[in-house]
């Protein structure tokens, strides 16, 4: 005679007070995020253009009239520079340094070594921002000084060179997420298939790099993603560092569209612009994650 | 060091436990008290109403005078204030940041938001207009009448902060932008004089080259945008005169076709290869130190920029370093713009308000506030010999005496808020990659698209 489950699980009745405990702080991120977000979205169609809000719906206008400026199309080139240049160096460094710091043989280096590299992360962008702007001083810059040391009479102008001021300024976002992405992709190193994997590897006699294209990249995928996401949004809403190093400066040839978000707002009082350009913000950030999203469902659904 | 810091301790032990047995200051009660007192067979119940303390006196009060020799004039300000009416508890809101760039944001959430602190700094001008046109501020007609302002400071002054015919602001100074500072000592040396035109100028900077081919000539921060700006406006006002210069900003100029300010542009090209490259990097008082540490041999900046030689480089003016109006042809005309302070609309202590602003506009508080902060008086009555330096004397005596000499200049006042920031970008963008047709359409495009005509057609000068 098979033993029958006579233990029934009982649902519980919730009382709607219940259900408030746990929806409430839901409710809350709901409208202060989703509140804003239309809020903005609203803003952008009205014709708010001086310190006293109107909100008189007029379409497109100010859309086309952002869309009109030659320094919007400025923006978006940088913001794409931006994109290119910040995400795909820093994922690259980040696994090799992350692999390396994996094959090290004294672990005890190893967490000195990898704490670091972490300690950008903690760092304000105002902070390092300021730094860097000291150091990349063409006149009395940690930099040119110690180039003219060694013998080499540097002219490099740094962010005060209209042609190359946005890298410069995209090696001080690398410099700062480097330890971030470490750490995501040294995690994703730490599945216990993955070690399983690595080790027969290794016991039929393949090489370090080997391993690493074959065996580590494809099952680090989940990982890459998270860290490419982020990091794209990261670049995307890039404020901060423009701020304090450039100001968007020489002239406008590092302005991104965060920045001329900031002064169309706050300085010209084109509050509806601003809007608009925040709102564009926005789209791009949420075309950027599509990918991600449609893994996660599908992951998700699995 | 031991017993150093034990006393420190006692000391502010001691000091916590006096403010501790001082009486504590009596809050406002609204309490309605309910006695019930109890009788032999019956029950009276007793309703004792406290009369209410009398207000805490409060100012509410939003300036941008934060960063080191601003703070100290801003203290300046409020001692006097203090003197006048001790028991007004000034509350300042201060944001760190000069230019009043994120003291803007704070106070236009606050004023959006509807609640305003009761007076607030503010340029003339265009900025002050933005506030009238958007109604944060009060007409002050009954208040300039009570203190006959108008007639004590220059006629351009007064017109900066009326728009249509009622003042709404009492500034407190007047800042005067196109002044040139020469390393003196370095000109006696070589023989030359303070130049007053751009020739002279482009002359000087040969001679420095020859003499010293490691110095700049010209030093120049264009971080903030207005710096070179600044520059760009002396050769404009060379070019044009001072007609010209304020109908260009009123917008009734067709820069598209226009031969003056083309040919400003091109001076402003000549003179590129003697101004520092690092110019993008550094902040107005950078540049400064650029000249107090011999690197460049002359800056173009305004009045404020005497503190920063005299505190940041420990120069002397007349010994150190001189400096001269620039350009002086075809007329000497001062650039200038002021600081004032209003009544915000629906300020909670109204009274409070107006009796700062009799001190703001009263020599007591002007006298030791521009002193040091580094501005010109608006007052014309005050003798200039209350300034230390000898430029400002100077320059104050030829405004009282000149007072059509002055116009309003375009840092934050003639142009509208929306352009000048694009203004500057262009002006900036010129120099990082000089390219003088584009400078012209996209100009010529900011007048347009900004209707800087409309905007700006308030201000009348002369």
């Amino acid at each position: 005679m098979a033993i029958q489950k006579t233990k029934k699980y009982k649902r519980k009745q919730y009382t709607f007070l219940d259900l408030m405990v746990f929806l409430f702080p839901m409710l809350i991120f709901l409208i202060i995020l989703y509140g804003t977000l239309f809020w903005t979205i609203y803003v952008s169609f009205s014709d708010w253009k001086t310190i006293t809000p109107n909100y008189q719906l007029v379409g497109f206008k100010w859309y086309k009239f952002i869309t009109a400026q030659p320094r919007f199309w400025v923006d978006v080139q940088n913001n794409l520079k931006w994109l290119i240049l910040g995400v795909f160096p820093t994922v690259i460094l980040a696994i090799f340094l992350a692999y390396l710091l994996e094959l090290s043989p004294f672990p005890a280096v190893e967490s000195y070594v990898r704490t670091l590299i972490l300690y950008p992360v903690a760092m304000s962008f105002i902070v390092t921002g300021t730094i860097w702007s000291w150091m990349y001083e063409p006149n009395r810059g940690v930099f040119n000084t110690l180039l003219r040391q060694i013998g080499i009479n540097s002219q490099l102008r740094f962010t005060t060179d209209p042609e190359t001021a946005t890298y410069w300024l995209i090696l001080i976002f690398i410099w700062q997420y480097l330890g971030f992405a470490v750490i995501i992709t040294q995690s994703s190193f730490r599945t216990s298939e993955l070690q399983e994997m690595i080790e027969a590897a290794t016991v039929d006699g393949a090489g370090k790099l080997r391993i690493l294209f074959s065996i580590v990249l494809p099952n680090i995928r989940s990982g890459l993603m998270v860290l490419v996401s982020l990091l794209l949004i990261s670049t995307l809403k890039v404020f901060d560092i423009v701020y304090i190093v450039t100001f968007g400066g020489p002239g406008i040839q590092t302005d991104v569209l965060a920045l001329n978000m900031w002064i169309t707002t706050f300085q010209q009082r084109l509050f509806s612009a601003g809007a608009g350009l925040g709102v564009i913000i926005f789209l791009m950030a949420f075309i950027l994650i599509i990918p991600y999203t449609v893994y996660a469902l599908r992951k998700w659904f699995e | 060091m031991k017993k150093l810091s034990i006393l420190m301790l006692v000391v502010m032990l001691a000091g916590a436990l006096l403010t501790a047995c001082q009486p504590a200051p009596a809050t406002p009660e609204k309490i309605v008290e309910t006695v019930i007192v109890e009788k032999p067979g019956e029950t009276i119940i007793q309703v004792v109403t406290p009369t209410p303390e009398p207000k805490q006196k409060k100012l509410e009060i939003f300036h941008w005078w934060t960063a080191p020799g601003e703070r100290e004039a801003a203290d300046a300000m409020f001692a006097a204030f203090k003197a006048k009416y001790p028991d007004i508890e000034i509350v300042e809101n201060p944001v760190p940041g000069g230019g009043g760039v994120s003291h803007r944001v704070v106070l236009q959430s606050r004023i959006i938001a509807g609640i305003p602190p009761d007076t607030f700094q503010t340029l003339g001008g265009a900025e002050l207009k933005n506030y009238v046109d958007s109604g944060a501020l009060q007409p002050l007609d009954d208040l300039w009448a009570e203190l006959d302002y108008a007639k004590v400071i220059p006629g351009p002054l007064a017109k900066a902060v009326t728009v249509d015919g009622h003042p709404y602001v009492v500034p407190l100074n007047m800042h005067i932008q196109n002044i040139l500072y020469y390393n003196l000592k370095l000109f006696n040396e070589l023989g030359l004089s303070a130049p007053t035109k751009f020739d002279e100028l482009l002359a000087a900077c040969e001679a420095i080259k020859a003499a010293k081919p490691d110095m700049v000539c010209l030093g120049l921060g264009s971080k903030e945008k207005w710096g070179d700006a600044f520059v760009f406006d002396s050769l404009l006002l060379e070019e044009g005169g001072p007609e010209y210069y304020v109908k260009l900003f009123k917008g009734e100029v067709d820069v598209a076709n226009d031969p003056v300010f083309r040919a400003a542009l091109e001076k402003f090209q000549k003179l590129i290869p003697y101004i520092n490259t690092d110019h993008a990097g550094l902040t107005w008082d950078q540049s400064v130190a650029l000249v107090g540490s011999e690197k460049a041999a002359m800056v173009i900046m305004g009045t404020w920029a005497i503190g920063a030689f005299v505190k940041g480089s420990n120069w002397q003016p007349g010994v150190d370093f001189g400096a001269v109006t620039f350009p002086q042809v075809p007329e000497r005309i001062l650039l200038f713009h002021p600081d004032c302070y209003g009544l915000a609309t629906n300020a909670p202590d109204p009274e409070e308000t107006l009796n700062w602003l009799r001190v703001v506009a009263s020599p007591e508080l002007q006298i030791p506030t521009d002193v040091t902060q580094g501005g010109l008086f608006a007052r014309t009555d005050i003798a200039p010999t209350e300034f230390p330096d000898p430029i400002r004397q100077e320059l104050q005596t030829y405004v009282s005496q000149n007072p059509g000499k002055l116009i309003l200049d375009q840092h934050g006042s003639i142009l509208p808020a929306t352009a000048q920031p694009i203004y500057w970008d262009i002006i900036s963008a010129f120099l990082a990659q000089p390219d003088i047709e584009k400078a012209i359409t996209e100009t010529a495009n900011m007048m347009t698209t900004y209707g800087v005509k409309e905007a700006s057609a308030w201000y009348q000068w002369p």
